[in-house]
């Protein structure tokens, strides 16, 4: 019922006399959600939308304060002179212009800081002068920053946040990419880290050099990261692009940032990493680790059965059950980050490790998203990168073993399945760090050696590595693949077998029901492995390990 | 002087307001959700403005479209009434900075009553009596156990932030503190997200007894006496009354002062309400105050006959209080039922819906604050309350069966309501 007509109202010819306003800068309006937001509140919440979380880009200082131990920041190489090669017409003016209305000496703010107990050098862009593009000397602020940083052994954390190379400046901006791109590579070549932080937009040829030169690349949720713009190439190909394209997300997917981090919690992820690279190695003993010389049940069959089992635990069940302060890190850098290979740094027992795993899914909607745990090429890919990585910081490499296979599929074939396998043989080989791999569950074939070129193998008791799956073998050389019971009996596939044949180094006990309630059981003898493997390699020299490994496989 | 007030609030209340506005000749603007396009309120005022979705957040709660619509429509005040924003002093203060008046008292006393560990201490130095507890957060288990040990058990566990009983746990002895600590903190971190804990003596069946207070912008405060609001469900008041029989007269004049006390302590302005905790029928401890009107100030109204939401804007144009004390005269009883869109039956569910037959009783001394209308559709995103009933007669008895009477004529059809239960509770209530 419509009531509003029908009441008398008090028909005041109320004038307008108000004097209520809302006082200049007191709201402001969100450019994502278009509500009507507080500008203070905006700033009391790091930049992030009240309304609808989305993210407004943060001047350089607001962003220091959010990131560093209070008062710690000590600004470097103010006031270097404006490089105006084109002459173009009133550049120096809009600078200066710009110098005085954001209070900015130019738009990369670098200096020093901590972090946590971590000394950094930091390079923040604004994007509030001229769109942080990259002219003369921005560029040579970061490289300065990233010389001195080298000089002193610093992590450099970059805050990307560009439009590109600034045109007004022509081919000198051009040339930036190069310079600082060169002044990293000196950076990682003497073994120190850099965290390349991508916040929207980071583009053109601030993407084409230091920004996607990070040892681990992080980016702000949502934000705009490609190369060439979205108008740009929309124009080129006269196509609409799809909806995500360059965001962080679609990134990650395709393999090129480690992790998404919310700005909230982008102190404490900085000082994790920053931690777990600057902490050495802890105390550890050496245990006892003579558990089983076989396995107690003696048909191979039953244990090709067991270590199939759905209900048995996973790789991210032995990295969150071993491990602490484990972040995942995405990714292969050429295509795309695979989920039945995960990885990351984490410590065990307060030392840094690289643990890598092999991962099955826990219930159906998972195992599809892990594509039943048989990686595919960039998988191995992400894996051996992260290796190198451990290898540049000198941190143990632990791998988890457990998949039927490598993913046997089309793409897979596309994108070189045999290469990448190959690829992780021929550099685990010769890995300057220590490498102990647990086979857990199926160790199978090539795809399962692609993560075992290690110092040490040792293999859960109910698990199994083999050349192919005992149906593929029966199938292969007696054309029945129902023969694959008798087939497990004669390919030596257990680990009692494979102890014999010294193709692993020792087997980890199971309870009989070996499932997520008495994993604990089995996680204090592996833990007792790893401790004592770490121990071990702490006192042999990183060379002298190469060295091993290549003999170890030298004797098969 | 005010010209045009905005009432920022929906329901019953807003309808109140508007009424109240009507008859003094203020212009008035309701602001309303997506859902409230065809509530009373929104068809009452002189003016309308959705300020957003149904969800409260995105529209009553939703300051930024609030202020907007206010500067907009040309409003000089804002009339918060209860529940949504009127206990904000973020609020307040940006009303306060467009140069809006509040009407209610000014932001920073909103903020230092809102703060219970702040109320309190202003209490002690004013020389109010509270309950024997600990102002300072309690940041352990085994802090917690020490302090209850000298406050004394049964001990209640509270969140500095909290309210509606969420956020609070008793504990009987020293065997139930850890749990009872426990819970009560995580509660009031997903319910508040503050988890600031204190904790005081707990009165066991305490009466609970409220006094009106107005306090206008020049020092000069009043009691209008007390409601009882001991009968509650799930520490939430559901029928209120006036006078306290309980209250001796020199008790009642003990309270009375005392809740002038706080309400000068606090540089009170406004209406507003100090809260006590009665034991035993002699000793009163002050609970809390607050800086609003009351779902339940129409009994002040009939046993004072003065109209608090009129009172509430003369104190906010800067008008002197027009009465002392001694003018302040309690003639006859009142009750107050609350009327609810919900099913006692089945776990006092919420039941929304089209509102398809109404009749509501009326007659001498029966008064309904309503915002339904027969065809209205009662939407499901907010507070349950659809309607207060109130009664007033020269005795308690008389009253009692008054209102008896009126719940035993109304008909809501289409929706489910506490009606029948009200009627069963209120039959209980009647003596001889």
């Amino acid at each position: 019922m419509k009531l509003d007509m029908m009441f008398k109202k008090n028909n005041l010819n109320s004038s307008n006399s108000s004097s209520t306003e809302v006082p200049e800068g007191l709201l402001k309006k969100c450019n994502k959600c278009k509500a009507a937001i507080f500008a203070d509140e905006v700033k009391e919440n790091l930049y992030i939308c009240p309304k609808c979380h989305g993210y407004f880009r943060i001047p350089a200082k607001r962003r220091i304060a959010s990131i560093v131990e209070q008062g710690t920041f000590e600004s470097l190489d103010e006031g270097i002179k404006t490089s105006n090669p084109l002459e173009y017409k009133g550049y120096e003016d809009k600078i200066s212009s710009l110098r005085e209305k954001t209070g900015l000496d130019e738009a990369v703010t670098t200096g020093t800081a901590y972090i946590g107990a971590n000394k950094v050098m930091l390079a923040i862009c604004d994007g509030r002068f001229l769109m942080a593009s990259m002219g003369y000397v921005v560029g040579e602020k970061i490289t300065r920053a990233i010389e001195m940083a080298t000089k002193e052994r610093l992590p450099v954390i970059i805050f990307a946040c560009s439009g590109g190379a600034r045109m007004q400046e022509g081919i000198v901006s051009l040339m930036q990419m190069a310079k600082t791109s060169a002044a990293l590579k000196r950076h990682s070549d003497e073994g120190n880290l850099f965290i390349s932080v991508l916040t929207d937009p980071t583009t053109g040829g601030v993407t084409a050099s230091f920004a996607m030169l990070g040892d681990i690349i992080l980016a702000e949720p949502n934000a705009l990261i490609g190369f060439a713009g979205p108008r740009v190439i929309e124009q080129t190909i006269g196509e609409k692009l799809p909806k995500g394209f360059q965001r962080s997300e679609f990134l990650l997917e395709h393999g090129f940032i480690d992790a998404i981090v919310a700005r909230e919690e982008m102190k404490d992820t900085l000082k994790k990493i920053l931690d777990i690279h600057r902490i050495k190695s802890n105390n550890l003993c050496e245990k006892e680790t003579k558990f089983a010389s076989k396995t107690k049940k003696s048909v191979p069959w039953d244990i090709v059965q067991i270590s199939r089992r759905k209900d048995r635990p996973v790789g991210t069940d032995y990295i969150s059950g071993l491990f602490s302060e484990f972040i995942e890190f995405h990714g292969d850098r050429y295509y795309k980050d695979d989920s039945a290979i995960v990885g990351g740094i984490a410590l065990f027992n307060g030392t840094p490790v690289t643990v890598i795993a092999q991962c099955k899914g826990k219930n159906t909607k998972d195992n599809i998203s892990k594509n039943f745990g048989m990686p595919s090429p960039y998988g191995y890919r992400k894996a051996i990168r992260l290796m190198k990585q451990a290898e540049k910081f000198n941190r143990p490499i632990i791998c988890f073993v457990d998949t039927p296979g490598a993913f046997c599929g089309l793409e897979a074939e596309e994108l070189g399945q045999g290469e990448a396998i190959a690829r992780n043989l021929f550099e685990m080989s010769s890995l300057k760090t220590p490498i102990l791999s647990v086979v857990t569950g199926e160790g199978g074939s090539g795809g399962a050696l692609a993560m075992a070129v290690a110092d040490e193998v040792w293999m859960l008791e109910n698990s199994v590595y083999s050349i192919l799956s005992p149906e593929g073998f029966a199938a292969i050389l007696w054309k029945d693949k129902d023969l694959a019971k008798e087939a497990a009996k004669v390919m030596k596939m257990t680990a009692g077998e494979l102890l014999s044949l010294k193709v692993i180094d020792g087997i980890i006990p199971e309870p009989e029901q070996f499932n997520d309630t008495n994993f604990n059981e089995v996680a204090f003898k592996m833990s007792q492995v790893i401790e004592n493997f770490l121990c071990k390699s702490s006192k042999i020299d990183n060379i002298e390990i190469a060295n091993r490994r290549y003999e170890r496989f030298r004797k098969m | 002087m005010i010209n045009k007030i905005l009432v920022a609030n929906r329901g019953e209340i807003a309808v109140r307001i508007i009424r109240a506005c009507r008859e003094m000749g203020i212009g008035t603007v309701a602001v309303y959700s997506e859902a409230d396009s065809l509530a009373l309120h929104t068809q009452l005022a002189d003016e309308a403005v959705c300020i957003g979705p149904a969800k409260s957040n995105d529209s009553y709660l939703n300051m930024e479209n609030i202020i907007s619509a206010t500067v907009i429509t040309g409003a000089d005040a804002i009339h918060p009434g209860f529940g949504f924003l009127s206990e904000n002093h973020k609020f307040a203060k940006l009303c306060e900075k467009c140069n809006i008046t509040f009407i209610g008292p000014p932001s920073d006393v909103i903020k230092s009553m809102g703060n219970k560990t702040q109320a309190r201490n202003t209490m002690i130095n004013a020389g109010v009596n509270v309950i024997p507890g600990w102002n300072e957060p309690i940041n352990s288990v085994e802090e917690g156990k020490e302090i209850a040990k000298k406050v004394g058990y049964p001990v209640i566990i509270k969140a500095a932030l909290g309210g509606g009983g969420k956020g609070m746990r008793v504990a009987n002895n020293e065997e139930e503190f850890e749990a009872a600590f426990n819970t009560a903190k995580k509660e009031a971190k997903a319910s508040f997200n503050d988890d600031s804990m204190y904790m005081e003596h707990f009165i066991e069946n305490p009466r609970h007894v409220e006094f009106q207070i107005l306090a206008d912008s020049y020092g000069n405060v009043v009691h209008l006496g007390e409601r009882d609001c001991s009968i509650q469900r799930n520490h939430q008041k559901f029928i209120e009354e006036g006078p306290c029989v309980k209250l001796t007269d020199d008790l009642r004049n003990r309270m009375g002062e005392a809740a002038v006390r706080a309400a000068k302590a606090a540089n009170y302005v406004g209406a507003g309400t100090i809260e006590f905790l009665v034991e035993n029928d002699k000793d009163f401890y002050f609970m809390e105050m607050n800086t609003r009107i009351q779902v339940e100030h129409p009994v002040t109204e009939w046993i004072t006959g003065i109209d608090l939401i009129k009172a509430q804007i003369r104190i906010a144009s800067g008008e002197k209080l027009s009465i002392e004390q001694k003018d302040v005269k309690i003639t006859g009883h009142s009750i107050e039922c609350r009327i609810n869109a919900e099913n006692p039956s089945k776990g006092f569910r919420t039941s929304p819906g089209k509102i398809t037959d109404l009749y509501l009783p009326g007659g001498k001394g029966i008064r309904i604050d309503t915002s339904i209308y027969s065809g209205y559709e009662v939407p499901p995103y907010y507070d349950s309350m659809i309607a207060k009933l109130i009664v007033h007669a020269k005795t308690r008895n008389e009253a009692i069966r008054k209102m008896k009477s009126a719940l035993g004529e109304i008909i809501i059809q289409g929706i489910d309501t506490n009606v029948d239960y009200l009627y069963e509770i209120i039959s209980s209530m009647e003596t001889n």
